[in-house]
């Protein structure tokens, strides 16, 4: 009799306990003891909203799967391939004539060389590969490097990637023809200018006497109930001065947003406009910023927050009460992350006394003052404390910013923290700065043409960012190494200014 | 128009003569076409095109009347896309979008060297196609556990930007081509299994 009852009484609790967890995993409430794994990157921001990346229906074969996850793996980083000219497509690998390759690396999935939830594997990059992966292929028969490129005879293949020759997948400023055409160059250019940077830069500030003249002549712009808000007296003039005067878009529309009349103004005032408002004109920006480490959090296609309701009627409660939805959502609400990142989940080098805050556009802008050296270097090194960040200001770049701001230097020879991690494009006339700030970081090559070149030499820009110490030490003095890329590309070439395939 | 029909009758005429020397399950397709005829014509589709770009578009304006260039690179240098790379791109985009049927460019002889043949059928295709000009070679394979039918197609330097280029590249293995040279072959394969 009492066997049978603490039989019972077992049953019940694992019965219970499994109910539990089968809540958690498909109801929703903090799903974290679930995690394999630690994610590697940043992608610890995202871990916990699953269906972002795990698509698959339960029971999915392996090869479907795999599949799926190729699609999530795009979602986010698919314009970063495309523009990349991605040198190992998945296409490239879909053809069976390359079956022989998909047993060594099977290319055809991102999952066989980036595996998450496996931090004990994962290198930068979110590579889970030994770092010869190259060996697989390019060692055997026709593409068999060594034979090919009698420079390549001696090398070991885990140099490939981890030299500043060659990348898997963006190889736009690696390519032979492109070495070739770019080799023997000062490590200088004569003008040291960053083309978009001119553009963007070239508009003078206006001086108070402009300012004042200027908010004398322009109707009032905040009705008349509202004169009594407690306002800063210099907003009037730093708005005056900013592009948004310039570009006539006035108080009432980011505060009071379609509103025409002095009475409608006044019902929609929002003291603090909500960062949709800065989006529903920078689209852009807020496009690109989402893609970046820092607002990732808003990208669209992450996987909402699990709704009760919604939950619920998956579990074939097709109309669930009001009370039964409030219950679930007391004992189960989702941890799915919220749409901001904040400085406390940062796993990333920051200041120790800095205090938790969400990063929105006004973390870096002040909304009302335009003020490029806080977007530009201030806010970023108000949080950021690595080496590389905090060298900053001892580098020839700094010191280039600084000649820049007083006016020694005309506008785009300063090299501010955002002219390499957030590159300004010009596309008929309009300036545009990319707010993805992780799109130029790594593999640092990444930054060679849409930045360092610019200035410096192919050569040059190689071999600095091949240097660790002197990307630690931001760049000040000279590189240390020497990459042979250059060299060997034209060794294979009778006229190196002649580019190949012509 | 007549010319063209011609030429498709002549492409699955000469097809079926060719698939009488092969083997049973290449034949066995009561529903429709033969495996052959499939690749046949596919093949005239992309061989048409294939010609047209390189004599109309790469050969006219950059060897006769030289106001642009054809480069690998073609968007750094500003230029136009190589013939082969015309025909990747294409092969590339029809991947993304089916299994049902593959196809390459390749050769004995590759600039580029993942145009390199893989498999030994694909060898021995190229092989025949060089030492018997104007004959098509058809075969089976199995790769990564599905069994294909796989044909190999002869690829003529149909203009003088072909065999110029190529014998003047400095990663081509060959720099004797010569106008109506077979210089590679289109590989075209279906799954036969399913």
């Amino acid at each position: 009799m009492r066997n049978r009852l603490l039989w019972i009484l077992w049953i019940a609790a694992t019965l219970a306990l499994a109910g539990v967890a089968f809540a958690r995993l498909y109801v929703g409430g903090d799903r974290s003891a679930f995690l394999p794994g630690e994610t590697a990157g940043v992608h610890h921001q995202i871990e916990l909203a699953c269906e972002t990346c795990h698509t698959s229906k339960p029971f999915a074969s392996q090869a479907k799967i795999r599949k799926d996850i190729n699609k999530t793996c795009v979602s986010c980083h698919k314009e970063e391939l495309k523009t990349a000219n991605d040198s190992h497509p998945i296409k490239k690998f879909k053809n069976p004539r390359m079956a022989a390759y998909w047993d060594k690396v099977d290319a055809r999935f991102c999952t066989s060389c980036h595996l998450e939830h496996q931090p004990e594997l994962a290198a930068p990059g979110l590579v889970t590969l030994p770092g010869d992966f190259c060996v697989a292929c390019h060692s055997t028969g026709d593409q068999d490097v060594r034979k090919n490129r009698p420079t390549h005879a001696d090398l070991t293949f885990d140099t490939c990637a981890s030299s500043g020759c060659h990348n898997y997948h963006d190889n736009r400023a690696l390519y032979e023809d492109f070495l070739i055409k770019h080799a023997d160059q000062p490590w200088l250019a004569d003008t040291p200018v960053h083309g978009p940077g001119v553009l963007a830069r070239a508009r003078p500030r206006p001086d108070a006497d402009e300012i004042t003249a200027y908010l004398a002549q322009i109707p009032a712009q905040i009705p008349a109930g509202l004169v009594t808000l407690d306002r800063d007296p210099d907003i009037d003039a730093h708005w005056a001065a900013s592009a948004h005067a310039a570009a006539d878009v006035g108080c009432a529309d980011c505060h009071a947003p379609k509103s025409d009349t002095p009475e409608q103004i006044e019902a929609n005032w929002v003291a603090a406009p909500a960062e949709k408002v800065c989006a529903s004109c920078h689209k852009s920006q807020a496009k690109t910023f989402a893609l970046g480490r820092h607002g990732m959090r808003r990208h669209p296609e992450l996987a909402k927050p699990r709704k009760a309701k919604k939950m619920l009627k998956r579990l074939g409660i097709e109309a669930p009460s009001d009370s039964l939805i409030a219950l679930t959502e007391s004992f189960l609400a989702d941890a799915t992350p919220p749409g901001q990142m904040s400085t406390s989940d940062a796993r990333v080098d920051l200041h120790d006394d800095l205090p938790a805050h969400d990063l929105t556009c006004s973390t870096c802008h002040d909304p009302h003052e335009q003020d490029l050296a806080k977007a530009a270097v201030d806010a970023c090194l108000s949080c950021h404390a690595d080496e590389h960040s905090q060298s900053y200001l001892d580098s020839p770049h700094h010191a280039l910013w600084q000649a820049e701001l007083a006016g020694d230097l005309p506008p785009g020879s300063g090299v501010t923290c955002a002219t390499c991690h957030m590159p300004q494009s010009e596309k008929r006339g309009e300036v545009t700065t990319s707010h993805n700030q992780s799109d130029t970081l790594r593999p640092n090559e990444k930054m060679i043409r849409p930045t360092c070149l610019s200035c410096h030499s192919l050569a040059f820009s190689i071999d600095a960012l091949a240097d660790p110490a002197l990307v630690q030490s931001n760049f000040q003095g000279q590189p240390h190494r020497h990459v042979d890329s250059i060299d060997w590309a034209t060794s294979r070439v009778d006229q190196p200014e002649k580019g190949a395939n012509q | 128009m007549r010319a063209l029909s011609g030429k498709i009758k002549a492409g699955i005429l000469g097809g079926a003569v060719a698939l009488s020397g092969l083997s049973a399950t290449a034949t066995a397709q009561a529903d429709g076409m033969d495996y052959e005829t499939v690749t046949d014509l596919l093949h005239l589709v992309m061989s048409s095109d294939r010609t047209v770009y390189t004599r109309m578009i790469v050969n006219r304006l950059s060897v006769d009347e030289k106001v642009i260039t054809a480069s690998e690179h073609f968007i750094d240098d500003k230029a136009l896309v190589l013939p082969a790379q015309m025909f990747r791109f294409g092969a590339e985009m029809v991947a993304e979008e089916t299994d049902e049927f593959s196809y390459s460019l390749l050769s004995l002889w590759p600039i580029n060297k993942q145009n390199a043949p893989t498999t030994p059928l694909e060898t021995e295709g190229l092989e025949y196609i060089a030492e018997n000009p104007g004959e098509n070679f058809y075969g089976e394979e199995e790769l990564g556990g599905t069994t294909y039918f796989t044909a190999v197609y002869p690829d003529i330097a149909v203009a003088e930007a072909c065999y110029v280029c190529h014998n003047e590249h400095k990663d081509s293995p060959r720099t004797d081509f010569e106008g109506g040279d077979v210089m590679g072959g289109v590989v075209i394969r279906i799954p036969m299994d399913g």
